[in-house]
C-alpha cells in the first residue's frame, strides 16, 4: 500500500508504515486514506506495529490528531504493541511526539 | 464590541524587520496558501537567524508550524464574503511575532470565543490530553483547539485574540496574535 504526492509519501513494508515529506492536509476526510493504511494494519492484529516518521519534515495539527488517535485506537487492542520512531533532526518531532506516549504509556517512542 | 482571550496585544511596533501581507478578499487564500506562506516566513526568517549566528532548523520549523497552523485557522473561519486576511510577522532577538487579521460570520465568531475560553482558562498540556481523548471517543471532531494547544504546550507560544463588531449582524473582525522566543 502507498500513497504518493507531489507533497508527501506514506506507505507501508511487512508491519511498519513510512512516512515522508510535508502531511498539512485540512480535514480528517483529507488524512483517511491515510488513515486507512493504519487501520488495515491494525486489522491484521500484528503483535507490535511501527510508525518510522523520521522522512516527515512538516506535520499540521490535523496530522498531530491523527497520530494521537491511531495511538488511543492501538491502546484499546491489549495484543498489539506501538513502536513511533522519529528524529532529533526534526524540531516538531522532539516536540509533539511526547504527547503520544502520554497517551499510552506503553508505546516505544525513540527519537534519535 | 470588543472582546479578549490570552494574552494582551503590544502597542503598534514600527519593526525594520517586519514583513506584511495583506491577501484581499477578490482574491481569498486558499488552505495550500496557508503552507505556502508559512513555508515563505519559515525561509525568510531562517536567514535572518543565520545571519545572527542562531539555530536555523529550530528558527525555520517553528515559524513554519506555528504561522501555517494560525493561518490554517484564519483561513477555516473566514467570512464566506469578506475573506481578506492580513499578516503581519517580525523575528528579532530570536523572537518570533506574528499578527493575522481576518474576518468571521458572527455565529462562528461566538462558536470560536466559547472555544477560546475553555483554551484559556486552564493548563494546555492537560487540557491536549483530555481532548485528544474526547476527540477519539468522538469521530466527527476533527481535533478543534488540538492546534491551539499544541502551539502554547509543544512551543510554549504565547497567543492573545481580539474580536470586534461594530454592528449587529456584519461580520467580526478577529485579531490573533502570537509571541514565542523560538531561539536563543
Amino acid at each position: 500500500m502507498e500513497i504518493k504526492t507531489n507533497e508527501y509519501r506514506v506507505w507501508s513494508d511487512g508491519s511498519t508504515v513510512y512516512y515522508e515529506g510535508t502531511m498539512r492536509l485540512s480535514s480528517p476526510e483529507d488524512y483517511a486514506p491515510i488513515q486507512a493504511i493504519m487501520n488495515e494494519m491494525l486489522a491484521a492484529k500484528p503483535a507490535r506495529i511501527d510508525l518510522d516518521l523520521t522522512g516527515l519534515e512538516f506535520l499540521n495539527s490535523s496530522g498531530i490528531n491523527l497520530f494521537a488517535k491511531f495511538t488511543i485506537e492501538v491502546r484499546k487492542q491489549a495484543d498489539v504493541g506501538l513502536g513511533v520512531k522519529g528524529t532529533t533532526q526534526i524540531p516538531w518531532q522532539s516536540k509533539s511526539l511526547p504527547n503520544l506516549k502520554k497517551l499510552f504509556p506503553a508505546l516505544d517512542l525513540q527519537i534519535v | 464590541m470588543q472582546s479578549h482571550y490570552g494574552i494582551e496585544f503590544p502597542e503598534a511596533a514600527d519593526s525594520t524587520e517586519g514583513v506584511k501581507l495583506a491577501l484581499h478578499s477578490g482574491l481569498p487564500p486558499t488552505w495550500s496558501n496557508c503552507g505556502a506562506t508559512a513555508d515563505f516566513l519559515g525561509n525568510l526568517y531562517a536567514r535572518a537567524a543565520a545571519r545572527a549566528g542562531k539555530n536555523v532548523k529550530e528558527t525555520r520549523h517553528g515559524i513554519n508550524y506555528l504561522a501555517n497552523e494560525i493561518l490554517e485557522n484564519a483561513v477555516k473561519f473566514r467570512h464566506p464574503a469578506s475573506g481578506a486576511i492580513e499578516i503581519e510577522a517580525r523575528f528579532q532577538q530570536g523572537r518570533f511575532e506574528l499578527q493575522v487579521r481576518n474576518y468571521a460570520e458572527p455565529a462562528v465568531a461566538a462558536n470560536f470565543q466559547t472555544l477560546l475560553q475553555e483554551l484559556t482558562s486552564r493548563d494546555p498540556g492537560e487540557l491536549m490530553i483530555e481532548r485528544i481523548e474526547a476527540n477519539a471517543m468522538d469521530d466527527t471532531q476533527g481535533g478543534s483547539g488540538l492546534g491551539i494547544l499544541t502551539m502554547m504546550n509543544d512551543y510554549g507560544a504565547e497567543i492573545g485574540w481580539r474580536f470586534t463588531q461594530t454592528q449587529d449582524g456584519e461580520p467580526v473582525q478577529v485579531d490573533t496574535y502570537l509571541t514565542v522566543q523560538l531561539v536563543q
